[in-house]
């Protein structure tokens, strides 16, 4: 019988099966395999055309010599393997592209070689999008959050300023009995310098102070620091032109109007000219003459908060709206300290010196010196912002870290998985060609190609994401207390070491199972057909990756849904006052023109501006708002029948000074006895508010109006007139705090933040009380206009950020997992497809196979539930004290995250499965 | 029998290329006869073969041509060409040398196929 296949099979580039069989009338089954080696080998043209015919005629020859069609496709081998060789071994000369590839590598046989694996490497990863997509996505969110939150913590931790031999630097802290980390005085750091000399070379003080600034014709508010005259020689830092301070431009009160600049202001305000030296500018009504600028690597002692200034000590009564002489008050403590160890002397004679100042200084001035109080040594190195603030700087800094960290993780474990899944595939691969005569070496070269590739794409994509995810964080206005101002560069050091990890990944799992496949018995997997059985090891691993990336997703679900809730909490929070719509001005009347009496005539004639303005409907004022970051203020006092703490002449109160309108502008309510009033004359007797938690206090189960406060340590008594419902005070956490209101009219204050209640735009309010101001006296210093939802703003900060944060990574670790999930199940199934044939041809159902399955991808995610929960539950400890009305072990918590990732989950398993159970049986068993 | 890879490498184009010195083959000619002749031991799967011969040809080694054979079916045939017959005379050379080295060792005895 005479068959001619050649010439029947002509010029079409895509040919069907059917049309194939009729063609060459072989079994269907033949002209399918010959099809998949064709489609695979991406050949085109008269080249496709030869190879069909070739395979054809291959197996018309078989079958004339009486082999069965099932024994020549068991013989013939994997399609798709055969078609990337031929691809590969057909390559060279067929591409269109090879001149263009000598033209470009001009002959130099490695960057042909570098040439020819990256083309290799892009066509391989085209050749499966999906695969590359996920890859290069997971790769892209670990690296990018990686980059922009260890970029902050470097930002905020890690980077040190230029100080000189830092190791013999100390902070000095004033230690009560309540708070170890006080500040001091000016003649208490007097009383420290001269009682020091033996242990410190020397000894400066800075200060933090809020000017006013003129330039232009335009006020605006920059933070100074004020400091002594050895500051910066101390701390070894000279200037970026110009001079810094020296010990002569300290020497007299008010005498030394002279200014260094900080660096960033300079570039700011001056656009980084180099004439401002010699140049006068003017600060909260002083001319200052401007004699240098602080290098670009210093931005003052206080890590964030970056002045535009440094002014010498002497000149703090021109800027302090303080009525008092701040460098003779002893009870004014604002001053940080830091001290130098002179060469020889230790840390711990050092800390004796301190001790004996404060020793001295508790027997001369017992007023401000309490028997417990002394003097603590801090190691410059081991301060962040500020000891108290570092606490949580740290933690929080810690927590990110390890979140990101997570994150990364999951990003390689998912990385890991897919090139594991692709080992199997990839082992045949490399036998065949290492038979071919191809070396190990160009091998690991392409294998590698293809890694790095990956890793390149996947870590542009995260700079794009890590830089888009700075920029955020940076535009975000915060609420902040004091503007804010780091030094947010993306870190390369950063980014390199994660691409360095997400690659070391790739290879790990990658690169390594592939070529160590290689190594036994060339011939015996050349013959076996059956890509993938009995690789338990892998198995293993992937398994044990999608256990690891469950058990994160958990733990991270749990954090993110524990500060959700926290967050959610500290909102409903009630903080007892600002309800309605506010808005609120931080001014002070400047002491140094206007007396008390001058100053209340001022504040008269400013309230009945503001009560003009359209839509307000309440005004008031208070020396010391609540929930404020920025200062407290406390009265010592005693009540007959409640003993003072033990080692305390008193009892130390929060206090604040305000005005009668204050209650019902800020919606605290008087719950008995009466507001201040007119009669609260200075001469009159004086009189004040307590709060309830107060009352319940001192006179429980008793009237508190009426009572007595006996003022320490002048003795002047005051009468209890009302007792006010209680309002936060320091955080919303805290239980019902003692708070003494005083009326203005009693007890003078420059310094106040005014409240306006208004039925109109809080904003609009705001711009309205500043411009107030400004029309009766120009001069009037003014720190902040804003509303009141921003004052609350600022304490539902941490929460609202750190929900956000581990929300926001959760989702992410949560979609990493549900990926990786999905790529194992999936795979598993493409794997088990013959013997999901073999058990629906004996009769199990499509469901069946699916809860099969399915179920084997959930067996994974149960287990790693429960490690995921055991570490969650331990973990949640350490989170305790940062979250806020929920308690680490939140019951709702710990039921929605086992629900919301097992639904995921689910999912993931399911999707793969049902397509599995759908295969068509005939089709299953022939497939290998 | 199982041979180790790399003792493996190389011998499949090797015989390929000595198979086809003594005449021009098909492709299903050159499966039967490594499988035939080699006792198993160089029987590789088509979906290596195939490969592999696409390989010499880009390599200039062999040449291909379609023709008619006296069944009347149309097969495309392989010949080595004259570059060819030089690389199979250098791995003749090279084969020789290793067999004779491995003699010299007592590998295998002189007069008897290695099994």
């Amino acid at each position: 019988m005479k068959r001619q296949a050649g010439p029947y099979i002509e010029s079409h580039e895509s040919f069907d099966v059917d049309r194939l069989a009729a063609a060459s009338r072989l079994p269907h089954a033949v002209c399918e395999r010959i099809l998949a080696v064709v489609q695979s080998s991406g050949l085109t043209g008269e080249r496709r055309l030869d190879l069909v015919r070739e395979l054809v005629a291959h197996f018309e020859d078989g079958l004339a010599a009486g082999r069965s069609a099932a024994e020549l496709l068991e013989s013939f081998g994997d399609s798709e393997v055969a078609g990337r060789l031929v691809a590969h071994a057909t390559h060279p000369p067929a591409s269109p592209g090879h001149k263009v590839e000598q033209l470009w590598t001009r002959g130099d046989p490695l960057v042909f070689r570098l040439w020819r694996n990256l083309s290799y490497a892009v066509r391989r990863l085209m050749q499966s999008p999906a695969f590359t997509a996920t890859a290069v996505l997971s790769l892209a969110l670990g690296i990018g959050a990686n980059t922009a939150v260890f970029s902050i913590v470097d930002a905020v931790l890690l980077e040190r300023p230029p100080l000189k031999d830092p190791a013999r630097l100390v902070d000095v802290y004033r230690a009560t009995a309540n708070f170890p980390y006080g500040v001091f005085s000016y003649p208490d750091f007097d009383d420290l310098v001269a009682g020091t000399s033996d242990v410190f070379e020397g000894i400066a003080s800075s200060q933090l102070s809020m000017l006013q600034v003129e330039r232009d014709g335009a006020i605006d508010m920059q933070p100074a620091e004020l400091v002594t005259g050895n500051y910066f020689s101390l701390i070894g830092v000279s200037a970026r032109f110009g001079r810094t301070f020296l010990p002569e431009d300290d020497v007299a009160p008010g005498a030394h109007p002279v200014a260094v600049l900080g660096h960033s202001y300079w570039q700011r305000a001056f656009g980084g000219s180099m004439d401002v030296v010699g140049s006068q500018i003017r600060l909260t009504g002083r001319l200052y003459t401007i004699v240098g600028v602080a290098p670009e690597d210093y931005a003052g002692k206080f890590r964030g908060i970056v002045p535009a200034f440094f002014l010498p000590r002497m000149m703090v009564n021109e800027v302090q709206s303080g009525e008092s002489d701040e460098l003779e008050q002893r009870g004014s403590h604002s001053v940080f300290v830091r001290a130098r160890l002179k060469p020889g002397a230790t840390l711990e004679q050092a800390r004796v010196a301190v001790s004996a100042v404060a020793a001295r200084l508790k027997a001369t001035y017992p007023d401000s010196w309490s028997t417990g109080d002394d003097m603590v040594l801090v190691p410059a190195e081991d301060v962040i912002v500020y000891p108290p603030f570092d606490r949580f700087v740290r933690a929080a800094a810690l927590l990110l870290s390890v979140v990101v960290g997570l994150v990364l993780l999951m990003a390689c474990a998912n990385l890991a998985g897919f090139l594991l899944a692709k080992a199997t595939d990839r082992r045949k691969e490399i036998a065949v060609r290492l038979a071919l005569g191809a070396t190990r070496k160009t091998l690991v070269g392409q294998l590698l190609t293809e890694t790095i590739l990956l890793g390149i794409l996947g870590g542009a994509a995260g700079v794009v994401l890590g830089v888009s995810l700075l920029r955020l964080l940076l535009a975000a206005e915060l609420p902040l207390p004091v503007p804010i101002d780091l030094d947010l560069g993306l870190n390369t050091t950063v980014l390199l070491y994660s691409v360095l990890v997400s690659l070391a990944a790739g290879i790990l799992f990658g690169l390594a199972p592939a070529l160590q496949a290689t190594r036994p018995d060339v011939a015996a997997t050349l013959r076996d057909e059956t890509a993938g059985a009995g690789h338990a090891g892998r198995q293993r691993m992937r398994n044990s990756l999608v256990i690891v990336q469950v058990a994160m997703s958990f733990m991270l679900l749990v954090g993110a849904g524990l500060f959700l809730r926290s967050f959610l909490a500290t909102q409903a929070a009630d903080p007892g006052f600002g309800r309605d719509p506010a808005a609120l001005l931080t001014m002070a009347v400047p002491a140094n023109r206007y007396s008390p009496e001058e100053g209340r005539v001022f504040v008269r004639g400013l309230f009945e501006r503001f009560g003009q303005i359209p839509g307000v409907e309440a005004v008031g004022l208070t020396s010391n708002i609540h929930l404020n970051t920025l200062n407290s203020q406390s009265i010592r006092v005693n009540v007959d029948g409640v003993e003072p703490p033990p080692d305390r002449p008193g009892h130390d109160i929060d206090r604040a000074e305000v005005d009668a309108g204050f209650f019902d502008a800020s919606g605290i309510r008087i719950l008995r006895g009466r507001n201040f009033s007119d009669i609260d004359r200075e001469d009159a007797p004086r009189v004040a508010i307590v709060s309830e938690a107060m009352a319940r206090r001192f006179w429980p189960g008793q009237e508190a109006v009426g009572r007595t406060l006996h003022h320490q340590p002048d003795g002047v008594d005051m009468t209890v007139i009302g007792v006010a419902s209680d309002a936060k005070v320091n955080s919303l956490g805290e239980a019902p705090v003692s708070f003494v209101y005083l009326p203005y009219s009693q007890a003078y204050t420059s310094f106040m933040t005014v409240i306006a209640r208004t039925s109109l735009s809080p904003e609009w309010t705001a711009t309205q009380l500043l411009a107030a101001v400004r029309e009766l006296d120009p001069d009037a210093w003014v720190w902040e206009a804003k509303t009141m939802a921003r004052h609350l703003g600022i304490v539902l900060l941490p929460a609202r950020l750190s929900a956000l944060l581990l929300s926001v990574f959760a989702v992410l670790a949560l979609t990493l997992a549900a990926v990786g999930l999905y790529g194992i199940v999936s795979y598993s199934v493409s794997q088990r497809t013959h013997e999901m044939g073999i058990r629906m041809s004996l009769g199990a159902d499509a469901g069946a196979v699916m809860r099969m399955l399915a179920g084997s991808g959930l067996r994974l995610v149960a287990v790693g539930g429960l490690i995921g929960l055991a570490l969650a539950l331990l973990l949640t400890r350490a989170l305790n004290h940062m979250l806020f009305g929920v308690g680490a072990f939140d019951l709702l918590t710990f039921v929605a995250v086992p629900v919301l990732l097992g639904g995921v989950a689910l999912l993931a398993s399911y999707v793969p499965a049902r397509r599995a159970s759908r295969i068509d049986p005939v089709r299953a068993l022939r497939s290998e | 029998m199982r041979i180790e890879r790399e003792l493996m490498r190389g011998a499949g184009p090797v015989a390929v290329l000595q198979l086809l010195e003594q005449r021009e083959m098909y492709g299903y000619e050159l499966v039967e006869a490594l499988s035939r002749r080699t006792e198993g031991v160089l029987a590789m799967g088509q979906s290596t073969l195939y490969p592999l011969l696409y390989n010499l040809e880009s390599k200039g080694l062999v040449r291909t041509k379609w023709r008619e054979a006296a069944s009347g079916r149309y097969r495309k045939y392989y010949a080595l060409t004259r570059k060819g017959i030089a690389q199979l005379h250098s791995y003749r050379k090279q084969w020789r040398g290793l067999v004779g080295a491995m003699q010299g060792i007592g590998l295998m005895e002189s007069d008897t196929r290695g099994s």
